[in-house]
């Protein structure tokens, strides 16, 4: 059972994407991201940030490598594969039009 | 594409899950370190499985899990799992068994690429003629007029010859080809070499020799057999190939021996005497060809039309109405007349029933079994349910176990199947008239198939249900429930009566097939006793055929008449006749007989049995004449006597209804030769025998003098005087035949009992009974350990109730009597049914069997009898338990 993590289903790989496309991270580092660019507002649970990674990794939007991190720790990094930045464009596009009709549906009512 | 990159990753996870795992755990572990906080990550075993849910190889765990957990539950009651394995093992083993000897017969293919293999025919322009045969001149036009359509073509006619491969003659089947017909058939020799075209050449007589694979294994196998010699019809012929292992040309059982077209005369016996083979008229030859690739079916018709028309056109005298034809090679099973491969098929379909219903009742038994056992396992269940097992995750895991059943209850099948097979088949072969290769009943992957598709239909059959009913009402209170002793409550009185139900089904379907067995054994009874006209008592046979050893027709008749003159002077028999047929040997010749010149000949003839007889045949027979005379010295010789015949009553009775045909002609519209058309005179009537179970009415025979006809085999008759025993005269006849001619072909000897005994009309209903019976009694023995099971289920719930019954002062005999009581009203309701379903079987076999009723008094009476008895005998053990409950253990037990 996926937790919940408030988000609306499929929002959460969209937001997995986005902070990868930036810099490789591994997975408390993807969480902590989207924490802290949220403004706080948005918690990623571990029990939905893994399942919603290895679906990542069954499409081949992202790929994992163990890497040893600043601290010296063994950390699994993934990084973002050119197919991932596709998805990421079109997942954006298609959310960026589904808020704008809810806003105009919104305001206008 | 995306699809399939992804499908790639997924194989490639299920690949190295290992280190995929390894991974998954480390990092998550790394993940809580950084976190400082353990209680927030949860239960890390449950995020890890969650995670690794997402590839999608969640039921590759649940199945190997599944089965671990059936294996190990099935360890643990080895009673249940082994009386499951054998219940199983006879139901699909039986299935195998008849589904692999349908396999060798009709479903592997003859020979490779066999869709490409047609045979040519053509048109009948004789009103009693079959299809017309190619003559070898119009097969080479046919063959050089076709090489755009053809690949290859080739001619071949098969017969019976004698083969004399080192022991002594005996008859075998033969093919007389051309020199490509191993490359039509795709199958070149397995060693040697093929024929040549000058072997094929006619009249070329080159005496070479290709044989059967299972010759050349009887031959020892070895390297030397090429070169060597083997005797067919007296000719000495060199060894020069060996077909392919399984090579059978067009035919089941396949020729043994294949001659060059060349040595056709040798092959016939026609030396010198008839029509050449190189002759025009001579149709004589079967023609094959293999389609070129991409030639259609319609292209190839169109163009055999074509050279038909062509080949009339340029021989009108020997080739009028001639259109070609083409189809497909039907298996055609020797010494069953017009059964093809197709009309086979249904018998096939009746066959498969048997063992299905058989495959059935286990089924029935097994799903019984199961839902005894599931009560037993409810509290298991509920804890598992209780645990968070899903509905479907229970049934899954029920199913699996099934599964685990069945394939190795479908593995002891293949392997009693696989002897089971074979035996019948051996017992087949000293029953046939000639020894043949018989199909190959061994193990292919169509019966593997078939196995896994009986085992996994039966898994669905009997397991389907009980996970059903067991998973469908598991509740919390199950799991306060105590199961192993006692207690009554509603449910499981409804299990229960779904309990009754399967075995009321089985004992239905059991009586269905013991009756059916019964049926046939009833048949084979009366077929045995069946009275063929005249006294069998006191009678032996003799059968030799002097044309296998290469006598012809006058060494051939000196051989016959030695015979007739030396056998009576052994002591103890009275009388010696010869004759060229037997009632019930299943092998006679017939001719279509009209009354002479009679306008209406055509519409009015009768086809009659036609035997060629010596003296005293009626009299040997114990046949007394009905009227008129024995043929005389004088027509038992060749080119002496007038043309003469002896007809029986029935004939008579059709062909002149009510009058003397004694002085009167007929003649035989289907001869050849000199025999054709002309008028014979009726000089005798003899009265009627029956020549042929299938028959039970008398058929028309028709008996001309030896000295009109020559057939080489021949069977000769003795009667021997009536204090005597004939059975311990079989040997010395056989010797006295050895002193008379030492080189002459004995087929054997037999006392008339013993030869119709062993003839292949009763064959057919030995086989059903047997058959039957078997899988009546194996259907009998699951029905009835269906019962057993039940009741000892029932009474060993019950011990509490029963214990209290007896602490309460309840006589023993009451309670045996009540257990018995219940069986015996499954049993009746079971029986009930049954009986209607026998009475449906006995409509349909009534058309197959010989003198049966379907309402066949005998075996409706004894079949529930013997069900009902060997039903209340399985009550009656789980019964008497009953009563020697001890009560302060029954009570104290909870």
């Amino acid at each position: 059972m996926p937790r919940d993590t408030g988000l609306p289903p499929g929002t959460l790989m969209m937001l997995v994407l986005r902070v990868l496309k930036t810099q490789p991270l591994h997975g408390y580092a993807i969480a902590q991201r989207i924490h802290l660019l949220s403004g706080e507002e948005l918690r990623v649970e571990e029990g939905s940030l893994y399942p919603a990674l290895q679906k990542l990794l069954i499409k081949g939007w992202v790929k994992a490598a163990w890497r040893a991190s600043e601290s010296g720790r063994q950390v699994r990094e993934y990084r973002i594969t050119p197919g991932g930045r596709r998805q990421l464009d079109a997942e954006v596009a298609e959310y960026r039009r589904m808020a704008s009709a809810i806003d105009v549906l919104l305001d206008e009512a | 594409m995306a699809i399939i990159g992804e499908w790639i990753r997924r194989l490639g996870y299920l690949l190295r899950r290992g280190a995929r795992e390894d991974d998954l755990r480390q990092e998550m572990e790394a993940h809580r370190a950084e976190m400082g906080e353990p209680p927030a990550f949860g239960n890390t075993l449950r995020l890890r499985e969650e995670a690794r849910d997402a590839w999608g190889w969640r039921w590759l765990d649940d199945l190997v899990q599944d089965t671990r957990f059936a294996w190990r539950t099935l360890l643990h009651s080895p009673g249940f799992a082994l009386t499951a394995i054998v219940t199983l093992a006879l139901g699909i083993g039986v299935n195998i068994g008849m589904f692999s000897l349908i396999n060798g017969l009709l479903l592997r293919p003859l020979y490779a690429g066999a869709d490409a293999v047609v045979e040519v025919d053509s048109d009948s322009t004789t009103p009693f003629g079959g299809g017309r045969d190619f003559s070898y001149p119009n097969y080479r036009d046919l063959q050089e007029g076709t090489t755009d359509i053809f690949e290859s073509m080739a001619a071949y006619s098969t017969g019976f010859v004698g083969l004399d491969a080192g022991d002594r003659p005996r008859r075998a089947l033969a093919s007389a080809a051309t020199a490509n017909y191993f490359e039509v058939f795709g199958a070149p020799p397995a060693h040697g070499r093929p024929f040549t075209m000058e072997e094929e050449r006619p009249g070329a007589a080159i005496r070479v020799v290709i044989i059967s694979y299972p010759l050349w294994e009887q031959l020892g196998a070895g390297p030397d057999t090429l070169g060597r010699l083997v005797r067919i019809n007296g000719e000495q012929f060199a060894v020069v190939g060996v077909a392919r292992q399984g090579f059978a040309g067009t035919s089941i059982p396949g020729p043994e021996v294949w001659l060059p077209l060349g040595a056709y005369e040798t092959f016939t016996m026609k030396s010198g005497a008839g029509r050449a083979l190189g002759a025009r008229e001579a149709h004589e030859l079967d023609v094959v060809g293999r389609l070129r690739p991409g030639i259609s079916d319609e292209t190839a018709e169109v163009a055999l039309a074509t050279i038909g028309r062509r080949l009339e056109q340029a021989f009108p005298a020997v080739n009028a109405g001639y259109s070609l034809d083409m189809s497909r090679p039907s298996m055609r099973l020797m010494f069953m007349p017009g059964a093809g491969r197709g009309s086979f098929a249904g018998l096939a379909v009746l066959l498969m029933l048997m063992p299905v219903i058989v495959l059935l009742v286990a089924c029935l038994n097994l799903a019984n079994l199961l839902l005894a056992r599931g009560h037993v396992r409810r509290q298991e269940l509920a804890v598992r349910s209780s645990l968070g097992g899903g509905r479907s995750r229970l049934i899954r895991q029920l199913l699996t176990e099934g599964l685990l059943l069945a394939l190795a209850g479908g593995a002891v099948g293949l392997l009693l199947s696989t002897w089971a097979a074979r035996t019948l088949l051996a017992s087949l072969r000293p029953l046939l008239p000639v020894a043949v290769s018989l199909p190959d009943v061994s193990l292919d992957w169509r019966v593997l198939l078939g196995m896994m598709a009986f085992s996994l239909i039966a898994t669905l059959v009997f397991s389907a249900g009980p996970a059903l009913a067991l998973t469908g009402r598991v509740a919390a209170t199950d799991l306060k429930r105590d199961f192993s002793s006692g207690g009554d409550d509603g449910r499981r009185r409804g299990g229960l009566r779904i309990g009754n139900v399967l075995v009321i089904g089985q004992i239905a379907l059991s009586l269905l097939l013991l009756a059916s067995g019964g049926l046939f054994m009833m048949s084979a009874i009366k077929a045995t006793m069946a009275d063929p006209g005249f006294r069998l008592d006191g009678g032996l046979i003799v059968e030799v055929d002097p044309a296998l050893a290469g006598y012809d027709e006058a060494r051939g008749r000196q051989a016959h008449l030695a015979l007739v003159d030396r056998l009576p002077t052994v002591p103890g028999v009275e009388a010696v006749t010869i004759g060229s047929g037997f009632p019930f040997t299943g092998f006679e010749d017939s001719r279509e007989v009209a009354r002479a010149g009679a306008a209406d000949a055509q519409s009015t003839s009768v086809d009659a049995v036609f035997t060629v007889i010596g003296r005293d045949y009626a009299r040997v027979l114990g046949l007394p004449m009905v009227g008129g005379r024995d043929f005389s010295a004088a027509e038992l010789t060749p080119g002496a006597g007038a043309r003469v015949a002896i007809i029986d009553d029935v004939l008579a009775e059709k062909l002149w209804p009510g009058e003397d045909p004694l002085g009167r002609l007929i003649q035989f519209l289907d001869a050849e030769g000199p025999e054709a058309r002309q008028p014979i005179l009726v000089i005798g009537v003899m009265p009627a025998v029956n020549h042929s179970l299938g028959n039970p009415r008398p058929y028309p025979h028709v008996y001309v003098p030896l000295g009109h006809h020559y057939e080489s085999a021949m069977t000769l008759q003795l009667r021997v005087a009536g204090h005597v025993d004939e059975g311990p005269m079989l040997g010395t006849i056989a010797r006295v035949v050895r002193d008379v001619d030492g080189r002459l072909p004995v087929l054997g000897v037999a006392t008339w009992r013993g030869h119709l005994d062993a003839g292949l009309n009763l064959l057919i209903y030995r086989a059903g009974a047997s058959v039957f019976s078997a899988f009546g009694g194996i259907a009998l023995l699951l029905a009835v350990l269906g019962v057993y099971g039940v009741k000892s289920y029932v009474v060993s719930r019950r011990t509490r109730e029963f214990g209290i019954r007896i602490a309460i002062g309840a006589h023993p005999r009451a309670l045996l009597w009540q257990v018995l009581r219940e069986g015996g009203r499954i049993t009746a309701i079971g029986i009930a049914i049954g009986l209607v379903l026998a009475l449906g079987a006995g409509q349909v076999l009534q058309g197959i069997l010989y003198g049966v009723s379907s309402i066949e008094p005998v075996v409706l009476a004894a079949a529930p009898l013997i069900l009902l008895a060997a039903s209340l005998l399985a009550s009656y053990i789980p019964a008497l338990r009953a009563t020697r409950v001890d009560p302060t253990v029954a009570l104290r037990a909870n």
